[in-house]
């Protein structure tokens, strides 16, 4: 127990990392990783062994994350019936926009599973088969799906570095 | 093996550190002749790379006690003794519900349901007229037991109230829903009766604690017994009827 233990206390850094930009929101991050590690906890008989710890932990994350937004996807519609309000997509802030790195700041405009997929392959090393594993596609659909997250980063940055300097020339 | 020209996926596992020794030797051979491309992969690695750089300091977090592996284990813990709880706590309630329904239903099933009040009947009908016919009487057998034992088996043994004057005249066999009954009907020289009357136990299929009540005129004492639920009817006001119940309270 004490050996699962300190490999969840290693990963920890990473899982919160994730979560962050799963969210991003540093508190709903961590409420995140504790479901995730909940369910870690509990499912633990069933991971395989030769299977990489950080993967799965990934994996179960991204799914807790996905099922929460689903529930209040659906909530807030619910709540639009009453209030007539629009939904509350995520809109980097004016200030944001202009002091964050560019790629940053193009990186947090992408949707979630672009962020996810760039998140566990460049930052993370994952390879491609982990990737299928946990989002349950064939390798070929993470490539395609890798390769339009790359060229919307991409896209983005560029758009981003003109954005600031159309500013100062208003 | 890849083949030249490299597919997009190609370049895409170069840029990911996904492709075999050989693979990147091939692929950078070919980027060095095609500049454009080699363009567009430097692009993506330095994106990666400053994706990298960027989300670095997502790793130096403080951190977060509540998301201690211990902590986790302790929190599911109370978690599970609460639904634990939560579960006891709707059992007993339930169950509560249900015994005290039951109860209810019982309380009122009782109170509907006088003890032997068809041993008081069975005295209006048959101990009342002298001329009922009559399954048994002293003059087929001398012994009311032995008629008594013929038809029920381990019934009690009949009072005998002969010190009180009251001598077994005749008796009747009946039915209630629950299964045959019988009727004995005892009298003194002065013609008074009182009745013996034996039966399977009643509606609630239970033994009756020991008691007597009164029934406008007369009274019933009953008891149970060996799978039958037993009663006395007699005059309730009655004095020779009263030395008879004295009788009765003998061990039978």
């Amino acid at each position: 127990m004490n050996e699962i233990d300190d490999q969840l206390r290693e990963l920890m850094p990473r899982m919160r990392r994730f979560a962050v930009w799963l969210t991003r929101n540093p508190s709903t991050a961590d409420d995140l990783v504790q479901s995730s590690l909940e369910k870690a906890l509990m499912a633990w008989g069933d991971k395989r062994e030769e299977g990489d710890l950080r993967a799965w932990l990934f994996s179960i994350l991204y799914r807790q994350f996905l099922d929460a937004h689903r529930r209040s996807r659906r909530y807030g519609r619910l709540l639009e019936l009453f209030t007539g309000g629009k939904d509350d997509h995520y809109e980097p802030s004016v200030e944001r926009t202009v002091v964050a790195q560019s790629t940053l700041a193009a990186f947090e405009r992408l949707n979630t599973e672009q962020r996810a997929l760039l998140l566990w392959v460049s930052v993370e090393g994952l390879s491609y088969k982990e990737i299928a594993e946990i989002l349950d596609v064939p390798i070929g659909t993470v490539m395609s799906r890798l390769s339009r997250a790359r060229q919307a980063l991409r896209q983005l940055s560029d758009g981003e570095i003109t954005t600031p300097s159309l500013r100062i020339l208003k | 093996m890849i083949t030249l020209p490299p597919s997009e996926r190609d370049l895409h596992a170069y840029v990911d550190h996904q492709l075999s020794d050989a693979d990147r030797l091939t692929l950078e051979t070919w980027l060095a002749a095609h500049p454009e491309t080699a363009e567009q992969v430097q692009a993506w690695q330095l994106d990666a790379q400053s994706l990298r750089a960027a989300l670095s300091g997502g790793l130096h977090r403080v951190p977060n006690p509540e998301l201690d592996p211990t902590y986790i284990r302790q929190r599911m813990r109370r978690n599970t003794y609460r639904h634990y709880a939560t579960a006891a706590v709707l059992l007993v309630a339930v169950s509560i519900g249900g015994l005290s329904g039951w109860q209810a239903r019982e309380m009122t099933l009782a109170s509907n349901v006088l003890p032997m009040a068809d041993a008081v009947q069975a005295y209006r009908m048959f101990a009342v007229k002298d001329d009922m016919a009559n399954d048994w009487n002293p003059g087929k057998t001398s012994d009311a037991q032995g008629w008594l034992d013929k038809n029920f088996a381990q019934a009690d043994r009949l009072p005998n109230l002969e010190a009180a004057g009251f001598k077994p005249v005749s008796g009747r066999l009946s039915s209630t829903e629950q299964g045959a009954a019988a009727i004995l009907v005892y009298q003194d020289n002065d013609g008074r009766k009182l009745t013996f009357y034996i039966r399977p136990p009643g509606p609630l299929n239970r033994p009756l604690p020991a008691g007597s009540r009164r029934d406008g005129e007369l009274q019933a004492d009953y008891w149970s017994g060996a799978g039958y639920n037993y009663a006395v009817v007699s005059r309730a006001d009655d004095p020779a009827s009263q030395i008879a119940r004295q009788a009765l309270r003998q061990p039978i």
